[in-house]
């Protein structure tokens, strides 16, 4: 990593911890999570299943809030500002609206950024042609399979040029051969962009091809050399 | 155990929805036990009413030659008879009374000879005004004519023996003289048209003492009557009441050999009950069955909203080892106790809103709520466990071929609607068949057919255009709905057009929601008018004084009701008759400048221009006189021909010639007969005539019109008659007026109100919550509350809007159906359907804030924990 000034830092992730349920009955889904993404990042989140990715992915994107501890983002702004735009996730099952068709579901994002139809579509285009999806530009979710249905996820969440790109096994339900073109689509955006990318996943092969490796288990995360807790 | 435990959960983890579907379902079940009880209630009623006012049951006539007494004592012998008294009558040529230095005296009468027990078993027979019962009593109008009170002697002419005196006890007055003095046995046609004018009852003792003589001399003189009671133990249905009585006279008939011949007051009052019965019956069927069928369809839009979830965790129990027996099994469970729970309520809430119970009506509307919760939830479950593989059970059937031939479909319902319509509502049609005096009674059940056939193809054609606009006008959409949606409204109108078929049966069911309760209103509204119209035609205003004499009202006492209390306006009103040719009509000289503050002149009374054009008209030509179109077209007049009509003098001496021009046509007029009459200024027939007597006075008040008569009646005294709107709307207007329509409406219509926010706010708002899933994908993608909500308002709005709009449109087609199919509960027959406005704007608020506050929910729901719906994987 670079040297790089705290304004530059995407998230900063101090002692997080988040909690589902009272009492007894509590869930610590996540605990003691400390973690800093830079720009260019392009981090492999590992660990069994229940472990916690999907809850620590969830709070960097800003869809969950922490119980405790804090998260920040300070080269992008508050929370309110993190999507649509800066920062795209994809999900781990399916996540296309399944009253719109493909183009309109990659579309979305940008509309909602305030993108005017036209160039939404445009952009939505380009990024299914990234993904060699053109052809199902006019599909409706329920047409696809899921291996496609998730390569489109994919694409909609390359096609707003997201500073910060979090994918919640984003192969999981893909062969090897579109598992590859995935992973190569999402590690070529963010070369591209600069933007950081966080992938969490099970399969060792795609997290060898990501250059920092955080493993998650029983909801602690381990960063490496900027390991906490 | 199994089962339990599958119930347990589906219903207790589902509750929202599990409560949603029970009010789908109670609603239904409600209506039908409702406006069923009500019908049984409704007949009751009927019967009650129809032989509350009957005085005498049957009025036995001992045929010429026969016994009296054994008349009287077989009438005794008759089971279900509890009081029989002998009644004697006897033509006199005339009477005449002096009082102070004047005679008067009378033509033909009739003298009635009564036991002195008679006014106690017969109550509603004689009504004492003045002066004592025991003893000659003298019909009120009798009394008039001979300015007798009690205490007077009145000299009896008998017919070949020498007039007797008799001293006047009290006066009385004879409320139902009609059936008192009919010819027992004869026809209607052949029946006096009005009652004797002069009437003296007298103690049966003095009444043989005084007429046994002329029996014997001129039986054709004398008649010999039993008035029975009946003791009315009779079946609560009016038709079958009709039979009993009926029957049981023909019984007597019988039995007596000939000798007797019933007149079956009872049996009348309950032939005209019977039909209003049938009409109860068909009126149940016409507004009762679309509102509990809409109730049906909304549960199973309900329920069937459910379907998705409940086929994936079903789908789940199969890849677990379940038989598609166990899976259909536990559907059914589940489905059966969700319906039993409502269906309870249903019937609690239905017999709370009919204020009765029906047992036989609660264990139908129990059992149907059942089985439309297990054919609704069960059903597609069933439908699904049968499909063998899970592709088979993922692909959609094709649909294409039904919607092409929906359109097809639709137009041929309503084109045969249209074509049933025509013939059943063709003059002449009779939807009620109830000859009078004849057992067989029957409803032309093919009447039903255009009603039952616009609400289909309606259906079908609204769904259809619901779908075609989402489909085919996506630029249109788009466009409509970018105030609401902004950018947004590009992916909004193709979210709308994929979701076209949820978005149309929300449409139907608004529209045909709509469309029940605008159509019921505006029935109700349009009977209650008419009701009014004809009470008002005929009582003439909210309280109507009318002289008893020729004398007319006088000055004092036309003073005193104008200080009465809860009196308004009062006007005065001349009642002569005048010589049009040799026919003799009714002509009423009016203040046509000051009518219309005492009694609403409606503009279909007039032809020719509005009541207000015409009675201007009159106000401006002192001479002019309004005629009967009969009158108009028998005489070929003119508008400005002139008339001389010879005017009845109040003397009774030669008619006095007055002319008068022709200025108008009225077809009806307060207080006159339907066929011919003319109506002209009071003041110009009073100076033409010299006779400036006031017959009757229109009064209008500013209270119960029932209490205020009270009031001027203990003013009148004998003097004259009053009655008012309250109880003539009893008298003139069918049962059905009375109690039955106004009690049916107020359910159908609370219920309309019900249903209408139901298919608008709950359909809508479950329609949303199976998309929160949807909803919080966008929100996890950055939507924010005014993104989700431009998708929620778009879909409510058009939903909202096609379907008032289209429901009014049906809505006006069925009211007028309506109308037009069920004349024959309307007397007068409406020119025009009513528009019940006060109810249309409580419809729309309702239907408004019932969207407003579902799609709020909604809104919120959508936005509330994205990450769990997320969680969800079904699509």
């Amino acid at each position: 990593m670079t040297a790089l000034t705290v304004t530059d830092e995407l998230v900063a992730c101090n002692d997080v911890a988040r909690t589902f349920g009272r009492g007894a009955t509590a869930v610590v889904a996540v605990h003691g999570m400390t973690c800093h993404i830079q720009p260019g990042d392009k981090i492999a989140v590992t660990g069994p299943s229940g472990s916690g990715k999907s809850t620590a992915l969830h709070l960097l994107a800003g869809l969950d809030q922490p119980t405790t501890g804090s998260i920040r983002w300070p080269a992008i702004g508050d929370r309110g500002v993190l999507r649509p735009g800066p920062v795209s996730m994809v999900f781990q099952g399916p996540s296309l609206m399944p009253s719109l068709d493909v183009l309109e579901n990659v579309a979305l994002p940008l509309v909602l950024a305030g993108a005017t139809d036209k160039d939404a579509r445009s952009s939505a285009d380009d990024a299914l042609n990234r993904l060699g999806l053109l052809g199902l530009r006019e599909r409706l979710p329920d047409q696809l399979s899921a291996g496609q249905a998730q390569r489109v996820a994919v694409a909609r969440a390359l096609a707003g040029a997201p500073r910060l790109l979090l994918a919640d096994e984003p192969t999981g339900q893909l062969d090897r051969a579109n598992a590859n073109l995935v992973i190569d689509a999402l590690i070529t955006t963010a070369t591209d962009t600069d933007a950081a990318l966080v992938v969490a996943t099970h399969d060792p092969r795609i997290a060898a091809r990501l250059g920092i490796r955080w493993t998650m288990a029983d909801g602690r995360l381990s960063v490496g050399d900027q390991c906490s807790a | 155990m199994l089962s339990l435990t599958w119930v347990r959960g589906a219903i207790g983890r589902r509750a929202g929805r599990s409560v949603a579907e029970a009010i789908g379902i109670a609603i239904a079940v409600a209506l039908v036990v409702a406006i069923g009880s009500f019908l049984g209630v409704a007949k009751r009623t009927m019967t009650a009413r129809s032989v509350e006012h009957v005085a005498v049951d049957w009025q036995v006539e001992a045929q010429p030659g026969a016994d009296p007494q054994a008349a009287v004592d077989t009438v005794r012998s008759q089971p279900g008879v509890a009081s029989a008294l002998p009644v004697d009558f006897a033509s006199t040529a005339g009477m005449s009374a002096t009082t102070a230095t004047t005679t008067q005296t009378t033509g033909a009468g009739v003298v009635i000879g009564i036991p002195s027990d008679y006014a106690q078993q017969f109550p509603g027979e004689l009504r004492l005004l003045t002066g004592s019962a025991g003893g000659a009593l003298l019909a009120q109008q009798t009394a008039s004519n001979l300015h007798a009170t009690p205490g007077t002697v009145v000299v009896i002419s008998r017919t070949g023996f020498p007039d007797v005196p008799i001293t006047i006890a009290g006066v009385v007055e004879v409320p139902q003289a009609d059936s008192l003095f009919q010819k027992v046995g004869a026809p209607p046609q052949s029946q006096s048209q009005a009652p004797p004018d002069n009437v003296v009852l007298l103690p049966s003792a003095q009444w043989h003492t005084l007429f046994d003589p002329v029996a014997a001399a001129r039986p054709d003189l004398v008649h010999h009557q039993v008035h029975v009671r009946l003791d009315r133990h009779i079946p609560t249905d009016p038709a079958a009441a009709f039979d009993a009585v009926t029957g049981a006279a023909r019984n007597l008939e019988v039995r007596s050999a000939g000798t007797v011949v019933v007149g079956n007051n009872i049996g009348a009052a309950l032939d005209g009950a019977r039909q209003d019965a049938l009409y109860a019956q068909v009126l149940f069927v016409f507004l009762g069955l679309p509102g509990a069928a809409l109730a049906v369809l909304i549960a199973s839009t309900i329920a069937a909203s459910g379907n998705d979830r409940r086929r994936a965790e079903h789908a789940l129990l199969r890849a677990r080892g379940a038989t598609p027996v166990t899976v259909t099994w536990l559907a059914t469970i589940e489905a059966a106790c969700i319906g039993a729970i409502a269906s309870i309520a249903g019937v609690l809430i239905g017999s709370i809103a009919a204020n009765a119970f029906s047992l036989a009506w609660s264990a139908i509307a129990l059992s149907g709520g059942i089985l439309i919760a297990v054919a609704t939830i069960a059903g597609p479950l069933w439908r699904d466990a049968r499909r063998i593989t899970v592709a088979e059970g993922r692909s959609q059937p094709d649909r294409v071929w039904r919607h092409r031939i929906r359109v097809p479909l639709a137009m041929a319902l309503l084109a045969a609607s249209a074509v049933v319509f025509n013939r059943t509502s063709s003059q002449g049609y009779n939807l009620v068949l109830a000859p009078e005096g004849v057992s067989a009674i029957s409803v032309s059940y093919w009447a039903f057919l255009g009603p039952a056939l616009l609400w289909l193809g309606a259906a079908l054609l609204i769904s259809e255009l619901a779908l075609v606009a989402l489909r085919r006008a996506r630029r249109l959409t788009s466009r409509l709905l970018r105030p609401m949606a902004g950018e947004l409204a590009p992916t909004v109108a193709a979210s709308m057009r994929r979701q076209r078929r949820l978005l149309a049966r929300g449409v139907v069911l608004v529209a045909l929601t709509i469309a029940f309760a605008v159509s019921t209103a505006g029935f109700n509204e349009t009977y209650q008018q008419q009701a009014h119209v004809d009470a008002l035609l005929t009582n003439g205003a909210d309280v109507t004084v009318t002289s008893v004499s020729r004398s007319g009202l006088s000055a004092d006492l036309v003073a005193r009701v104008h200080t009465s209390d809860g009196v308004g306006s009062v006007e005065p009103l001349a009642h002569r008759y005048a010589y049009v040719g040799t026919d003799l009509q009714d002509l009423y000289g009016v203040r046509p400048d000051t009518i219309g503050a005492a009694t609403g002149l409606q503009d279909a009374y007039f032809s020719g221009g509005t009541a207000h054009d015409l009675l201007a008209r009159l106000a401006a030509t002192p001479d002019g006189v309004l005629v009967s179109a009969e009158t108009v077209k028998d005489f070929q007049l003119q508008t400005g021909d002139q008339l001389i009509l010879r005017l009845e003098s109040r003397t009774g001496g030669e008619p006095v010639p007055v002319t008068f021009h022709y200025i108008g046509v009225a077809k009806e007029f307060p207080t006159a007969p339907r066929d011919s009459f003319l109506v002209a200024n009071a003041e110009y027939v009073s100076r033409s005539t010299g006779n400036t007597a006031v017959d009757t006075l229109l009064v209008s008040t500013t209270g119960s019109p029932r209490s205020v008569a009270d009031g001027i009646r203990s003013i009148t005294g004998t003097d004259a008659t009053v009655s008012d709107l309250t109880t003539t709307r009893q008298i003139v207007g069918s049962s059905l007026t009375a109690v039955d329509l106004g009690g049916l409406t107020r359910i159908e219509l609370g219920f309309a109100l019900v249903l209408v926010m139901v298919a608008t706010g709950l359909v809508l708002a479950l329609g949303v919550a199976e998309r929160r899933r949807t909803f919080a994908i966008a929100s996890a993608l950055g939507a924010r509350t005014r993104h989700i909500a431009s998708f929620v308002w778009s879909e409510s709005a058009y939903v909202t809007l096609a379907g008032l709009l289209l429901g009014v449109i049906l809505a006006w087609t069925l009211t007028h159906m309506l109308i037009a199919v069920l004349t024959g509960v309307f007397d007068p027959a409406p020119e025009r359907a009513a528009v019940p406005w006060p109810y249309l704007w409580t419809l729309l608020a309702v239907a408004i804030s019932a969207v407003v506050v579902a799609s709020a929910i909604a809104i919120r729901l959508a936005r509330r924990a994205p990450l769990s719906a997320l969680r969800d994987n079904a699509w």
